[in-house]
């Protein structure tokens, strides 16, 4: 523990607990949380189903914790995929001994084909095989961007693979949910959703969660919506009507009024720019309907010319 | 007597790769085994190419860029392509020079991931950490955590960087600590890039801004410093490290310019477009048996003999069809196996090269490639290899990182970068780029104002391809085929000539 003081566990938590919008009183605990993983007590394991790798490429864009910290202490990454120095046989060997020493966080990113099982394997063995021991013995399930939360886009219409989300292959396998899986979606998901979850479960237990959703309210309380800097638009009903336009984005497509999580507060990539603020439209990307339904477009130009499966208040949601 | 060596998962490379050799001792004993043959699997399918059917033609880039998140940019281009030729426009200056720099910083992300995160530890050696005296902070902080774990004796000690292969890496524990040191500096990097992509594209991975006919960003001066500032520091970063660190590895592995041939047929789509006459920065071309000839897109054919899906006959991707059927008896892997007037054919940076190289009408990319393998002392055909590939790559950030720089300075600022459009009932299109990785194509069919059709043959496709009808191996398969195994049991120089292709494994299937 010689690498990292208290007060830079401070500064990270700090970061962290703002990225939370739960104050800096928070900070210690996650401080905490933290150190906790840092000192290998937390060991995570890292899975990949129906994915892109896109919430991997995004969790390496994690700044405070950067990703030299996550990836030699931070997460005590025992397997992932993409960045595993090991291969082949002993890669598996790797994850079989994970698995049975227990007492480890799983990551899984990307959806699960319950349909179809040779449309993932690993060494050779449908993933279906290997994951519900993996979800039995791990303390904490932590699903990793849309398509493992909900499904995605690999659960989308037409699909012939019976993609699924983490949670419904969990409860197909009589493994229950509650307070063990914490859906963290997004297409992909945000870095501070990964990391700030794996560091309130070290250090709190289950963090509070939406009770049919599973998210963690610290992340995906509040619509995009609710907290758009181009609200004011909204309200006075300005709308963008071409693309680059100001203005309120909801008539070219905007589903933020749909898509629970905290973007307008963090924004992406280090904070240099984010959806909104580019004025491109929110795909809803946080949110269970992403991308499901054929007939539900993400932009609106095309309405005029086909029946559509939606009305405006199915875009609005809640919002008035 | 022959015995098979498999690497399944192949890791550090994007998505499921199984590889299934068959190997034969070398006379001589403990001198290792020779692959004979070679087969590559992939083992994800997800059904894009259906989930796609019936639904707005607009949805399509930002589904698309789904598909892979290391490279989604390259697949939010060729789809924006496909509807522009569809709906009849282009991009405006700004449009397409925003597009451009999405792409090139997308580009410079991947590059430099992939030769510090997935292919570098299969050359150097991180144990030398222990023996680092050096003050570097992020140095001291590995070395301090490696020696804990081990002290330990956690069963999982240094993970994820061990276990590992035991071979021949890097012997000088200096140059180990210091590519080490690099790979930590590329982590910072590579996330820059990503910052750069994300200020015009408004997030990485899977950029929104990204439209028909440009990018919903309006470019400012401000987001115009925002870039430059990143690309510079990036650009540094190129010049003085990666390049030098390539070169040391070449210089340790000389053997590498032997190892990993490949079929030989090179394909390039061209890539970064600088006009409204479709003018590429890096041109379209092909070269078979050693001959170059211009492309002709109707010469791409799919053919599934050995892939998991419903048989029938080589398709043109303007027709082709997704069809699964995974227990089908032959099938050994989820890809298809894209042809080029039936033959096989290589697509990546080195592609790029070559098809540029031998051009008879001399590009700029003739006299870059001649000064550099001239420094090396290097007989031209010493690229087609293991290290050619990661040279190509090499020298792609740099002419891009260039490139990037110019087209900040033509942007016209505060003016949009989007263009008016209408969308149309029936249509078709198909956009042909280059992803990091190699040629990517989409095919798209409009009807009543919704997607009858949409192909995608991905870079990957073409270089993991499994055998076809005719029985032919597909890139890798031929790089494999003939390699030497010094320990069948820790078989790196697999992972090593594998990875050279870069491989992404989501695209490929898709």
């Amino acid at each position: 523990m010689a690498n990292y003081s208290r007060r830079e566990f401070l500064r990270m938590g700090t970061v962290l607990a703002a990225g939370f919008g739960l104050g800096r009183a928070a900070a210690p605990a996650l401080a905490d949380g933290l150190q906790r993983i840092f000192s290998g007590q937390k060991r995570v394991l890292w899975l990949q189903g129906q994915s892109c790798s896109g919430c991997s490429v995004s969790l390496l864009n994690s700044e405070d914790p950067g990703p030299l910290e996550l990836l030699t202490e931070f997460m005590s990454l025992v397997y992932h995929p993409t960045i595993s120095a090991t291969q082949g046989s002993q890669a598996i060997d790797t994850i079989q001994k994970a698995i049975q020493t227990g007492g480890y966080f799983l990551v899984v990113e990307g959806s699960i084909p319950t349909k179809m099982a040779a449309a993932c394997e690993l060494g050779g063995r449908p993933l279906t095989t290997i994951l519900p021991d993996a979800l039995r013995r791990a303390d904490l399930v932590i699903a990793a961007g849309s398509c493992a939360a909900f499904g995605g886009i690999p659960a989308g219409e037409g699909n012939e693979t019976g993609a699924a989300g983490v949670g419904e292959f969990m409860q197909s396998c009589g493994i229950e949910p509650r307070q063990r899986l914490v859906n963290c979606p997004g297409c992909p998901v945000h870095p501070q959703s990964i990391v700030g979850t794996l560091a309130y479960a070290a250090s709190k237990g289950y963090p509070d969660v939406n009770s049919e959703l599973f998210t963690p309210d610290m992340f995906y309380k509040n619509s995009v919506h609710d907290d758009c800097p181009r609200f004011h638009y909204w309200q006075k009903q300005e709308f963008a009507e071409h693309f680059g336009d100001e203005g309120c984005l909801f008539k070219l497509g905007c589903l933020g009024p749909l898509s629970h999580t905290n973007c307008p507060q963090r924004q992406w990539n280090g904070g240099v720019n984010w959806c909104i603020r580019a004025g491109a439209p929110c795909l809803g990307c946080t949110s269970p309907g992403f991308a499901r339904q054929q007939a539900f477009s993400f932009y609106r130009k095309g309405e005029k010319h086909h029946a559509v499966a939606y009305n405006e208040q199915d875009r609005k949601g809640g919002a008035s | 007597m022959s015995s098979s060596v498999t690497v399944s998962p192949l890791t550090r490379i994007e998505g499921h790769l199984a590889v299934h050799t068959e190997t034969e001792p070398l006379a001589e004993e403990n001198a290792g085994h020779r692959v004979t043959i070679a087969r590559c699997a992939g083992e994800m399918f997800r059904g894009f190419e259906r989930i796609l059917q019936g639904r707005d033609p607009m949805d399509a880039q930002q589904i698309t860029q789904r598909i892979c998140g290391v490279c989604p940019v390259s697949h939010g281009i060729a789809s924006v392509r496909a509807q522009e030729m569809a709906y009849g426009i282009r991009p405006n200056h700004n449009g397409r020079l925003l597009q451009n720099l999405i792409f090139a910083a997308n580009y410079l992300q991947s590059h430099i991931l992939h030769f510090y995160h997935l292919a570098a530890l299969d050359f150097v050696d991180v144990t030398a950490i222990l023996k680092y005296t050096g003050a570097d902070r992020a140095l001291r902080a590995v070395k301090a955590w490696v020696e804990s774990a081990l002290s330990r004796e956690d069963a999982f000690a240094a993970a994820p960087f061990l276990p590992r292969y035991e071979a021949d890496y890097v012997k000088s524990d200096d140059r180990n600590v210091a590519l080490l040191g690099h790979y930590v500096e590329a982590l910072d990097m590579r996330r820059i890039c990503h910052e750069m992509g994300a200020v015009f594209g408004a997030r990485l991975p899977h950029s929104t801004a990204l439209i028909p006919g440009g990018v919903t960003q309006v470019p400012t001066l401000e987001r115009v410093l925002t870039y430059r500032a990143r690309l510079k520091r990036v650009a540094e970063f190129v010049e003085s490290v990666y390049i030098p660190d390539l070169l040391e590895v070449a210089q340790e592995f000389p053997s590498y310019f032997d190892i990993g041939h490949g079929c030989g047929n090179y394909l390039c789509y061209g890539v970064f477009e600088l006009n409204d006459s479709g003018e590429k920065l890096i041109p379209p071309g092909v070269v078979i048996d050693g001959k170059w000839e211009a492309l002709e897109p109707r010469n791409i054919s799919e053919d599934v003999a050995c892939s998991r899906y419903a048989s029938g006959t080589p398709r043109h991707p303007s027709e082709g069809i997704t069809e699964p059927e995974p227990e089908r008896s032959g099938a050994y892997s989820w890809l298809k196996a894209p042809r080029y007037r039936g033959r096989v054919m290589e697509v990546g940076p080195l592609a790029r090269v070559v098809a540029n190289y031998m051009n008879p009408k001399e590009t700029w990319i003739k006299r870059e490639v001649d000064a550099v393998i001239g420094s090396l002392k290097l007989p031209v055909n010493k690229l087609f290899s293991v290290l050619g590939r990661h040279v190509a790559r090499g020298l792609e950030c740099r002419w891009i990182a260039a490139q990037a720089s110019r087209w900040l300075d033509a942007i016209e600022l505060d003016a949009p970068a989007t263009c008016d459009f209408d969308l149309c009932e029936r249509g078709e299109g198909y956009g042909l780029t280059e992803a990091p990785r190699g040629a990517l194509g989409h095919w798209l069919t409009i009807e009543d104002y919704r997607i009858a059709r949409y192909q995608c043959v991905v870079p990957t496709t073409w270089n993991c391809s499994p055998r076809d009808g005719q029985g032919q191996p597909g890139p890798v398969e031929t790089a494999l085929e003939g390699a030497l195994l010094q320990n069948p049991e820790q078989p790196i120089e697999i992972g090593r000539i594998v990875r050279s292709f870069d491989p992404c494994l989501a695209c490929a299937v898709h």
